[in-house]
């Protein structure tokens, strides 16, 4: 199973732990694990990753190099520039780590928008809030239907005519507000449909239930599991100090020989590698099951 | 016990009380019935079929009851209600709640208040129904008006419902969708028996499924009758709605003869043969008056086409594959053709809304467009102001103009009221009288027809004829083939991007084996080169 096919909740867990650990684990490893997961993981939702890989890259330099530019704190002083203005090695650093976080949460970002759908996000805060959800699908549905609408009439009042881009201000201005008036008169006659549509089937005469097309499979519940508890195993290592990273006034960040180090970034690399190491087990057994074919 | 039983019911909205809406209305309906309800626009249909769900019913004055199952409607809860009345509206698109195919088709579980399971194996049983595993995870927006159609239907069936309500269900659909969506609603009649209330301009493809048929006039029921018997009042009385009949009723009724009434196109070719049996033929062919249509022979035609190219977008199809036209001055030039064969993106072309990137299209004179839904022109309060918005800027001349427009569209009646609130004939000449005030020699018509009854169609053709008189060039493009039969002087096939064939429409039609008209279909293989009823029931009594 892929992991864009598992059910939504474990999708959203997956995103919240990556993003949230992503915004507040600053330790160069926790940053490289973060950033290189989720390259490979755009690039297997996209299917391309050169052009995004080109641009990303490009906005790391700059973040980390100008840092030092607006940050002066830091010991060793690299070159002095304007009068005095110190660049330091601290404050390179920070840069760095900075544009690593920024550039891989904009990344992990990028595949949450192919995986967690619009009906995956519904259906994880139409279990709070039924009725809002359902308010949502319905906006969702409205606003490209309105949009389209609006192109249509302005079109349409164009060709006899009734344009917007010609004629004095105050008849532009007319004009405009003629296709807004048809626009929402079309709308509001739609909602009346909409409306007895609704109430015709039983909208409001008793207690709604919400209805899903996903289903939690076993295969959601042990990932879920493994997924928290790796969580919870590297949580528990940030608050014993294994990620520790400073970087003005002075450099210091936790070595390898610290043992809280070594589980919590091991932990965390697992975790961030599940959805690319599901989609590679997936296209392997794709690959043997084909081969027998 | 009757299914549903209306007794003695009389109906005035409360927005126009002095005018009667339903007068006495008293009608039986059995469980396991199809009854096809029609009349004119405005004689009360819609009234009376939301008088048959109480959510639906409108706000008014009321007297007499309506019982379901024996029991009064008002006394059964709205729960109840849901389940059991399913309603069908005539728009597609604005009925269609949520973004989803499968959320569409659970709604109405969802507010009955079903569990995850019970949907599920109900959602997955209408999709199997109604062949809807193919599109199931789309968006709605995805879908064409049939599939949208369908989607109502599937989410209503998916409640279960014993009784069927639909009010006008196909009149946005081109025919072929109007034809599957009948033959589904067919197929629940048949095989679920439940219970089928519908109101139709198209009778072509109902009357002959219906048990029982009821003619409405003024608010007033005026026959209610088997089908086979339904034709024979309304000719001897005279009624509009005769035009709405089926093409074989109406040619059997144009020629004295004691035979059973034909329903369809094959018992109207049966007709035919018994009715002829025997006889010998003298004259079995409609001599075609136009002249041919010779491309050379068009001198300056009123719009010309050469070799016309266009795609919506850099990376999509073509859409027009070098399309090449002449359309001569002052004639009624009509397209037909299927749909998405590109039909409405060439009259974008002609109309300027589409730049081809290749290819010329040259038009003589200035030239409007009317569209598809006349809604969009509107954004005043009424219809005067609508027509105003057009002079601003001009002088006293154009109140006359004003004027003589109202009066070729037949709207004089109508410009205090609310464009909204007119029916949709109505509409459209509205629209047509606001597209008219720009004056144009060359106008473009898309799907004129849709939606709207036989009735207010031959008014429009009407008009139609006389914008021809004063030297408009008319260019339609539209599925209703026996209106481009009757009415048209040229007719185009356009299939696959291009014009296939253009000729008369004698010779177009009569060419043709399949895409062509009821009446030529019924009598082809007796009669040469009829097409339209009046030619078939002229044939006969010459022949008689």
């Amino acid at each position: 199973m892929k992991f864009t096919d598992c059910h939504p909740i474990t999708n959203l867990v997956f995103y919240i732990g990556a993003i949230g650990f992503g915004m507040c684990l600053v330790h160069p490893a926790c940053l490289v694990c973060s950033f290189l997961f989720a390259l490979v993981y755009y690039s297997i939702v996209k299917g391309e990753v050169r052009k995004y890989l080109g641009r990303i890259l490009m906005l790391f330099m700059v973040v980390s190099l100008i840092n030092p530019f607006f940050n002066r704190y830091g010991e060793t002083i690299l070159f002095v520039y304007f009068n005095g203005r110190s660049y330091t090695l601290e404050a390179l650093g920070y840069g760095l780590a900075l544009a690593g976080m920024f550039c891989s949460i904009m990344t992990w970002f990028a595949s949450y928008s192919v995986v967690m759908t619009k009906d995956k996000f519904l259906f994880c805060f139409g279990k709070l809030a039924p009725t809002v959800s359902l308010i949502l699908t319905m906006v969702f549905r409205f606003i490209p239907d309105f949009q389209r609408k609006l192109q249509q009439v302005s079109g349409i009042r164009k060709s006899i005519g009734l344009s917007t881009s010609s004629g004095t201000n105050r008849e532009k201005i007319k004009h405009g507000m003629n296709i807004i008036s048809s626009v929402t008169s079309w709308a509001l006659e739609s909602s009346v449909v909409t409306a007895d549509s609704m109430r015709s089937r039983g909208y409001g005469s008793g207690r709604r239930t919400s209805y899903s097309i996903y289903s939690f499979k076993k295969k959601d519940q042990f990932l879920l599991f493994i997924m928290l508890l790796l969580l919870l195993i590297t949580l528990l290592c940030a608050l014993n100090g294994g990620f520790t990273a400073e970087y003005t006034p002075s450099l210091y960040i936790s070595d390898w020989d610290n043992a809280w180090t070594i589980i919590g970034v091991g932990s965390y690399f697992l975790f961030l590698a599940i959805p690319s190491v599901l989609h590679l087990i997936e296209e392997i057994i794709w690959h043997i099951s084909r081969s027998k074919i | 016990m009757a299914h549903f039983e209306v007794k003695n019911l009389s109906f005035s909205y409360a927005t126009s009380p002095e005018k009667v809406a339903l007068k006495e209305v008293s009608v039986q309906i059995e469980q396991g019935a199809y009854i096809t309800i029609c009349g004119k626009s405005g004689s009360g249909k819609t009234t009376l079929l939301r008088h048959l769900k109480s959510v639906l019913t409108p706000y008014g004055e009321r007297t007499g009851e309506v019982l379901f199952k024996g029991k009064k409607l008002a006394d059964i809860s709205e729960r109840d209600q849901a389940s059991e009345i399913g309603f069908v509206m005539q728009n597609p698109e604005h009925q269609i709640v949520t973004d989803k195919v499968w959320h569409e088709l659970a709604f109405g579980l969802e507010s009955l208040g079903y569990d995850q399971k019970e949907i599920r194996l109900r959602v997955a049983e209408m999709a199997s129904f109604f062949g809807i595993q193919n599109w199931f995870h789309k968006d709605v927006s995805e879908l064409s008006g049939g599939q949208k159609q369908l989607l109502n239907l599937a989410s209503i069936m998916a409640m279960q419902p014993s009784v069927l309500i639909l009010d006008e269900p196909t009149s946005q659909l081109d025919p072929i969708a109007a034809a599957d969506f009948l033959n589904t609603v067919r197929k629940i009649n048949r095989e679920l028996r439940t219970t089928i209330i519908i109101t139709e301009h198209r009778l072509e493809d109902i009357l002959y499924a219906s048990d029982q048929v009821i003619v409405m006039d003024q608010g007033r029921i005026v026959a209610n009758d088997r089908p086979e018997k339904i034709g024979e009042y309304l000719k001897t009385e005279n009624n509009d709605m005769f035009a709405a009949m089926p093409t074989p009723m109406q040619v059997y009724y144009g020629v004295p003869n004691k035979l059973k009434c034909p329903l369809t196109v094959r018992e109207g070719a049966e007709w035919l043969e018994l009715l002829l049996a025997g006889k010998n033929l003298r004259i079995r062919e409609i001599n075609d008056e136009k002249t041919l249509y010779d491309e050379s022979q068009i001198k300056s035609p009123a719009v010309e086409l050469k070799e016309v190219w266009f795609r919506y977008e850099k990376k999509a199809q073509d859409v027009l594959k070098g399309v090449s036209m002449k359309v001569p001055r002052n004639s009624i030039f009509a397209v037909v053709g299927g749909n998405g064969t590109g039909k409405s993106t060439m009259l974008k072309s002609i109309g300027g809304m589409c730049k081809p990137y290749r290819g010329k299209v040259k038009v003589e004179g200035r030239l409007s467009m009317l569209p598809q839904d006349p809604q969009d022109l509107f954004g005043h309060g009424t219809v005067e102001e609508e027509l105003k918005e057009m002079l601003s800027g001009k002088d006293v001349a154009g109140e006359e103009t004003l004027e003589t427009v109202v009066g070729i569209c037949e709207i004089k009646h109508l410009l205090k009221q609310h464009p909204y609130d007119l029916s949709g004939g109505e509409q459209q000449r509205v629209a047509l009288a606001k597209v008219l005030l720009t004056e144009p020699e060359v106008l473009l018509l898309d799907e004129p027809t849709k939606g709207i009854d036989s009735f207010f169609k031959l008014r429009f053709a009407q008009i139609l004829e006389k914008l021809k008189e004063k030297g408009v060039t008319i260019i339609l493009v539209s599925h209703d083939i026996e209106f481009c039969a009757k009415y048209a002087d040229m007719v185009s096939m356009f299939f696959d991007g291009g014009i296939v064939t253009t000729n008369t429409p004698n010779r177009f039609f009569s060419g043709n084996g399949f895409y062509t008209t009821a009446a030529n279909r019924m009598s082809r293989h007796v009669f040469k080169n009829a097409i339209i009823n009046e030619e078939v029931i002229s044939l006969c009594q010459l022949n008689l």
